[in-house]
């Protein structure tokens, strides 16, 4: 589904990732987590285009993102991604957050995308919502609507860019359960995130990054067993001790 | 100082013409405000065209929105008005420059302008805001509107631009305030919008202070007009649970 | 196509240069009294005393809704007729510069007033707490303690709305008074090379703002620069 080849990227002279290269097979979980600055949410955004990287290749469902022929609108709206900070259009009602790329982007009529908008918005629990502004909503609620906005469009798989850590903890597990429900039916997902009971419970493979680069690329039962580099170990032991 | 008033100056018949002096004011008035509004709105769509342009990737293009900008701010609007009057005619090619300073009643060479003039010089600093506005957007929004599948295009349209007008009201409001102001410089192209028939009137009647005073409070007049108007759309356009919205 | 001449230009410098001077003179005198007036506005409108603060607010709105063409306009028909029965001048002494100078001074200090008010206001309301809980009086702690602060972010918005101002003297052209605007616009005529002498000003014009905003923005940046340590 996801094939990341040899890919780098860098800023002027400072490099961001180094030589990346993993696979994401069709209905698998994969948990990226890593220090700060280690290039994770560059990792992740490189593979919808939102960046673009210098060198390497990456494919999506046989469209290979860093090709200048590539239309990356078309791909990115069969690739869903969810955001840090939510990112809902503040200007729009919930319901307009959920219809308008189905609308302007997928062509769909405005009843349809409406009826998907609501059923979807029912399936995270906030169907009450529905004509309320994102303001008006907590932050587990916004990602759980930004959740739904993201499946409105069908996608073919999912990216999460820590969906989490702008949340106030008694707020996280709404937004979990819906991501491992989510996993459960098989949705294909690369979750850069720090929530290990998350990735006990769902991922498939677990990859460490540090400094741009990835350090480790395990199942998740060889990851949390014994991870191979000192790094990750350091990493893990800094995290689990809360 | 023995200053003779006489507020009924403004009904008796004005020395030229078949209206009273009071209208001259109201006809100066209305130059004023159809001048103010049709600049206006040249300058609400150069400018927002050029505030996109100063935040797109392109390095040239924004490139050339910035020195848009500076050419507009760093000249006087005097200076500007008189290039757009008296220079810009002559530069065009001979047969448009002719054409214009011929066919054209001077009264409408006038008018034409200094709406072109405003609109320019006020466009430019539509620009800064509405580039301010979409800046101070968090960087997330274009992102989520990209990976949504918007083009470029769409996200501003759909996502960006609606959420940076509204940011930018109040700041807009300042500036349709200043060009009202602003159009009273036109005066001195001959342009008998409201400042100049002030000034016709103390030469025609010797009346200096009621004249002067009227176009003065005509002035505070409109401002306060548009200020509530601007607060209302202000208050239209506030987005809930979001800026001091509710 | 249009037959440019610039000959009437390199001998009017000298006349240009004078204009030039009464322009910057104006520019000067209305930043240093618009800066001393202002302050005294804003802190008048901040001022527990209601008076005070009316009168303030008054005088700003007052001259921020009405166009500087109306000011100038006012002051040189009314400042020349005070002076005169002031000072008991003669009729024919020129005072159209002094009216000039008085009308851009009053004006901008309108325009300054509101920038330092927003300079004071965002400097925190712990300092003046603080301030008054070391015995200083509301004037002290303004002069001591709140100024200083509030002034060194203002820096580069007073010195914008310098360049704006300065670009704004070009209307004593009103008044017929030769300021360089007035100067460049009374060689053009004379020699019938309006054309070229209006674009001789603009650029002028141009160079000296740009330039300007240019050193303003870099001392931003510096500003911004320490701010963040
Ligand atoms: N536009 C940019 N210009 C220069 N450097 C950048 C830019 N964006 C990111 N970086 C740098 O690239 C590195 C990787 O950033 P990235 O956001 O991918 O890290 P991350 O692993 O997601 O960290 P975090 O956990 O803090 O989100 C960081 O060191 C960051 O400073
Ligand atoms: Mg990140």
């Amino acid at each position: 589904m996801i094939s990341i080849d040899n890919v780098s990227k860098h800023y002027g002279s400072f490099q961001v990732l180094t030589d990346c290269t993993t696979q994401v097979k069709k209905g698998e979980v994969i948990v990226v987590c890593g220090p700060s600055g280690s290039g994770k949410s560059t990792l992740i955004k490189c593979v919808n285009g939102l960046e673009p990287f210098q060198s390497g290749s990456i494919i999506v469902d046989g469209i290979s993102v860093g090709d200048p022929k590539t239309k990356l609108s078309k791909l990115r709206s069969r690739v869903g991604m969810v955001f840090q900070h939510f990112e809902l259009f503040p200007h729009m009602s919930i319901t307009d957050n959920l219809s308008i790329a189905q609308e302007k982007v997928l062509g769909r009529n405005r009843d349809e995308a409406r009826a998907k908008g609501l059923k979807l918005l029912e399936r995270v629990g906030l169907k009450a919502h529905a004509e309320k502004f994102p303001g008006q909503l907590s932050g587990g609620q916004q990602q759980r609507v930004a959740i739904a906005r993201a499946l409105c469009m069908d996608p073919i798989c999912m990216l999460f860019d820590e969906p989490t850590s702008a949340l106030d903890p008694e707020m996280i597990n709404e937004v979990l359960d819906v991501m491992v429900e989510l996993a459960q039916e098989g949705m294909t997902m690369m979750c850069v995130t720090h929530e290990m009971g998350f990735a006990r419970k769902v991922a498939n493979r677990v990859i460490f990054m540090d400094k741009g680069q990835i350090v480790e690329d395990d199942s998740k039962d060889a990851f949390f067993g014994a991870p191979r580099s000192e790094r990750a170990r350091q990493f893990l032991a800094k995290i689990l001790q809360h | 100082m023995n200053y003779q008033w006489n507020w009924g100056i403004f009904l008796s018949p004005a020395a030229s013409g078949d209206s009273t002096y009071l209208g001259w004011m109201l006809s100066g008035l209305q130059t004023t405000v159809l001048l103010s509004l049709s600049a206006w709105l040249i300058a609400l769509a150069l400018g927002s065209l050029m505030g996109v342009l100063r935040t797109v990737p392109n390095k040239w293009l924004s490139g050339l929105a910035s020195a848009y900008v500076e050419i507009f701010r760093n000249i006087p609007l005097l200076v500007q008005l008189f290039i757009w009057y008296f220079v810009l005619p002559e530069l065009l090619p001979a047969s448009l420059g002719d054409a214009f300073k011929q066919k054209l009643d001077p009264v409408t060479q006038q008018f034409v302008s200094a709406m072109v003039c405003l609109g320019f010089f006020t466009s430019a600093r539509v620009c800064e805001q509405v580039r301010s506005g979409i800046n101070s957007l968090p960087r997330g929004q274009k992102n989520a509107g990209l990976a949504l599948g918007f083009t470029l295009p769409q996200t501003y349209r759909h996502v960006l631009l609606p959420m940076a007008f509204r940011l930018v009201v109040p700041p807009l409001t300042s500036e349709f305030l200043n060009i009202f102001k602003n159009s009273a410089v036109c005066s001195t192209i001959g342009l008998l919008e409201l400042a100049a028939q002030g000034r016709q009137l103390v030469d025609y009647t010797a009346q200096p202070y009621e004249s002067f005073i009227a176009v003065t409070l005509l002035y505070v007049l409109i401002n306060v007009v548009v200020m509530t108007l601007m607060r209302h759309l202000e208050n239209k356009t506030r987005v809930p649970g979001y800026l001091g919205g509710k | 196509m249009y037959d440019f001449d610039w000959s009437s230009i390199p001998g009017a410098l000298p006349f240009l240069w004078e204009g030039m001077k009464i322009s910057l003179e104006i520019t000067v005198s209305a930043v240093i009294f618009g800066v001393v007036w202002g302050t005294l506005l804003a802190m008048m409108r901040l001022a527990p005393v209601k008076p005070l603060a009316w009168f303030a607010a008054g005088y700003v709105n007052l001259f921020r809704s009405i166009p500087l063409v109306m000011v100038l306009l006012w002051f040189f028909l009314i400042v020349p007729q005070l002076l005169r029965s002031f000072f008991n001048l003669d009729p024919n002494t020129d005072v159209r510069l002094t009216s000039a100078m008085i009308g851009f001074a009053l004006f901008e200090s309108a325009y300054y007033s509101e920038i330092i008010r927003a300079g004071i206001q965002s400097v925190p309301k712990g300092q003046v707490a603080a301030a008054s809980a070391l015995g200083m009086t509301y004037a002290q702690a303004m002069r001591l303690v709140v100024l200083p602060q509030a002034f060194r972010n203002m820096v580069p918005l007073l010195l914008t709305q310098a360049i704006v101002l300065f670009q704004d003297t070009s209307l004593v052209y009103m008044s017929a008074l030769a300021d360089f605007f007035g100067a460049a616009y009374k060689v053009g005529d004379r020699d019938g090379r309006l054309v070229e002498l209006l674009l001789f000003a603009g650029a002028v014009y141009f160079f000296i703002c740009f330039a300007a905003s240019q050193l303003v923005r870099r001392y931003q940046k510096k500003l911004n620069a320490h701010v963040a340590h």
